[in-house]
């Protein structure tokens, strides 16, 4: 390809990755150092959005809540993702329409299906998992107001939300393991525990990876979903990093602009490091592939 | 080739879904119809080139007559009114992004009571009496009750023209009442009483409803219970969370918690509704603007049962109801780059006498005779309120101390801090903020 074909073809892309993701990420570290209120030129204020934001014991809550609920739904996500993939993998003209139906979750507005989810807990409006709930166990939960009951409430949204992308990834890495493997491992007489352990898994690592990055970036960045789910999630620790920003930059008026940037960079940050094993290796995969 | 067929149909799948429920979502979020509005004279001078007027205005069923009839009426010829739907706290953060450069996204907005003090002494609105003085008899503007223009006005100058009023009304289901013998509560005492007799019977676990999600809601909850007590947030300028009126507000919300859902901090206004047309709940008091819902058959088989009353006092001793009057009404932003008296006239179109009187029952208008006792069913009530309700304050830091505050009146009404320290962290974190503002 001549050079000049390929500054056309990169050219556009390029244009709007500037425009979109770098200039915006370097107005954010500017005004990180900065007191910035809209429309006015923003103030040096050197570290002090940094110290305010590293010294509230609310985003400290907001930081522990967040890396929890990554860990916990990356988990399971994980586990479930791939033992419903080898299930559906295993339906015959069934599978486009489970498939189908599974993505329903997905690709549902964030609010919306987050909305109707809280319903599910709501006596208010019907309430009908709440109900099931309580029939089971004798108890009642305060869904919405007890920390606990609220994290269990939230991790399982977030699950039903982004578990259809992982099926399908996880399915078409299942699809791509060579037929010859399996059968090899079949004749040396590997269980079927061991098979997935010793012969699929590691084939389709490279997926996994993939899986893993897009879960823990999606739910680092959770936000819309904690506005039905949890009203008050500042005074139950159930905060979320991005929710933090958004109650101290925008809600009701606030103009805190200066802070909300810096808690965004440490967040640029926090988010590098949960993804640097994952990046380092689909790196080492792709060169490997080169 | 199997995983390939596969991948495409989980794909096309996915693209079918996603068109339905994008179709859905925009179905859901469609811009205001104005087709039904009542169609008023909007004589303003036409201007030469084509124009497009931003109105900022949050949806409900009292605010949108208003809206739909300005939208309606002065769009003609080269000028085109555009609203989209947006709820409350998206009017609070756009109103702040829109007033604060050179130039805005809107040319009208419509505010309220407790925000003008601060918009206004920040330059971020016009004063609209010259408007008012000029367009006086055309628009028939001295009809507008002076109660609420004072509302809407800072330092003597009115910032904003008042469209109509919310104050707190009780409604209660008049079928249990009766068939336990009560009356309608005068005092929070008289609340739990009743509570407690509904209780009693069987029914209804938690007969109080109240709006105290931990956002606004909680915060003008607790300052109709100041208010109630003839003390308020600011008194010339100085916070009053350490005062007896705040302890008496907070111990008397502490005492009706009981008697109200456990997960009452995450009620909104709608919830509480909610619970009212599930009979989930015996009484509710909520803003004026919700009761027109109430009286609807279609949202609820109770609709009949429902009756409304001023809503208790704090105690007997109290001066005044547990009630606040918000006040809204439509101001022109400074930056905005059309002509104002053009402006001026659309705003003063919505508040006519025709679109005014076609807002009842939805609404309180703020033009006077038009809201009698026979207008609605809460109209008595409303009526009962707005006289015993302790007048708005006006001050430029009540907006910003709310917001302060907020994160530990939510502590201490969840039991999580005791009444006095909470006290004093709310006294130091609006002196703080009086300091800085």
């Amino acid at each position: 390809m001549r050079r000049r074909e390929f500054a056309v073809l990169i050219g556009p892309s390029l244009l709007v990755m500037v425009g979109l993701l770098v200039l915006p990420l370097v107005r954010t570290i500017q005004w990180s150092f900065q007191e910035v209120t809209y429309g006015q030129v923003g103030t040096f204020v050197g570290l002090s959005n940094y110290s305010q934001a590293l010294t509230d014991p609310r985003f400290g809550r907001a930081v522990f809540f967040t890396l929890l609920l990554t860990i916990v739904v990356t988990s399971i996500i994980l586990v479930i993702g791939y033992l419903i993939a080898v299930g559906v993998n295993g339906l015959g003209a069934l599978r486009p329409y489970i498939l189908g139906s599974m993505l329903v979750a997905y690709v549902l507005p964030g609010v919306v299906g987050a909305v109707s989810f809280s319903w599910l807990f709501d006596s208010n409006f019907g309430g009908v998992l709440n109900l099931a709930i309580e029939r089971l166990t004798g108890r009642e939960f305060l869904w919405f107001t007890d920390t606990w009951p609220n994290r269990a409430m939230i991790i399982a949204h977030t699950v039903w939300h982004l578990l259809p992308f992982s099926v399908l990834m996880i399915l078409a890495g299942l699809q791509g393991v060579p037929k010859e493997l399996r059968e090899a491992a079949t004749i040396d007489g590997a269980s079927a525990w061991k098979m997935h352990l010793y012969v699929i898994i590691p084939t389709m690592r490279g997926i996994i990876g993939f899986v893993c990055l897009i879960t823990i970036m999606d739910v680092l960045r959770t936000f819309d979903s904690l506005i039905p789910l949890s009203p008050q999630a500042d005074a139950i620790g159930n905060e979320s990093i991005m929710y933090y920003v958004f109650d101290n930059a925008f809600r009701d008026g606030s103009q805190q602009l200066g802070l909300g940037s810096a808690v965004n960079v440490l967040s640029i940050l926090l988010i590098l490091i949960c993804l640097f094993p994952f990046i380092r290796d689909l790196l080492k995969e792709a060169k490997t592939k080169a | 080739m199997r995983y390939r067929t596969y991948l495409r149909t989980g794909l096309t799948t996915l693209v079918i879904a996603a068109t339905l429920s994008g179709v859905t979502a925009c179905g859901a979020g469609s811009r205001t119809g104005a087709a039904d509005a009542t169609a008023v004279e909007c004589d303003y001078t036409m201007p030469e080139a084509e124009t497009t007027v931003n109105v900022l205005a949050y949806n409900s069923s009292a605010i949108d007559p208003f809206t739909n009839t300005m939208v309606k009426s002065c769009t003609r010829e080269n000028v085109t009114l555009k609203h989209d739907p947006i709820d409350f706290s998206g009017q609070v953060t756009k109103t702040t992004a829109t007033l604060s450069g050179d130039t805005g996204s809107y040319d009208i907005i419509e505010t309220y009571g407790f925000a003008v003090p601060e918009i206004a002494s920040a330059g971020s609105i016009i004063a609209l009496d010259d408007y008012v003085a000029e367009y006086e008899e055309k628009y028939k503007l001295d009809a507008l009750n002076e109660g609420m223009r004072s509302a809407l006005s800072y330092d003597g100058k009115l910032y904003a023209l008042p469209m109509q009023a919310q104050m707190y009304v009780m409604a209660y289901r008049a079928d249990v009442f009766e068939d336990l013998g009560l009356t309608p509560p005068k005092t929070f005492d008289d609340m739990i009483e009743a509570a407690k007799t509904i209780r009693e019977q069987g029914d209804i676990e938690y007969p109080i409803a109240l709006p105290m999600n931990a956002t606004a809601d909680v915060s003008t909850i607790y300052q109709a219970a100041m208010n109630s007590t003839g003390t308020d947030f600011l008194d010339a300028g100085e916070p009053q969370f350490d005062s007896e009126g705040s302890r008496q507000a907070l111990e008397g919300l502490q005492s009706l918690l009981p008697y109200m859902d456990p997960q009452v901090t995450t009620f909104d206004q709608p919830k509480v509704q909610q619970q009212m047309y599930n009979g989930t709940a015996a009484m509710a008091i909520m803003f004026s603007g919700r009761m027109n819902d109430l009286t609807l058959d279609t949202n609820s088989k109770l609709a009949a049962d429902f009756a409304f009353a001023a809503p208790p006092s704090i105690d007997s001793d109290a001066p005044y109801l547990f009630s606040r009057l918000s006040v809204d009404g439509w101001a022109i932003p400074e930056n905005t780059q059309l002509d104002k008296d053009m402006l001026f006239q659309m705003i003063a179109s919505s508040v006519s006498e025709d679109a005014s009187r076609a807002s009842v029952p939805a609404a309180y208008p703020a033009r006077e005779g038009i809201v009698t006792d026979e207008s609605s069913k809460y109209a008595v009530a409303a009526n009962e309120t707005t006289a015993g309700t302790m007048p708005a304050p006006n001050d430029p830091a009540s907006a910003p101390v709310t917001n302060a505050i907020r994160p530990v009146l939510v502590q201490v009404l969840t039991g999580q801090l005791d009444i006095e320290a909470g006290m004093q962290d709310m006294q130091r974190l609006a002196e703080e903020t009086v300091a800085g503002n």
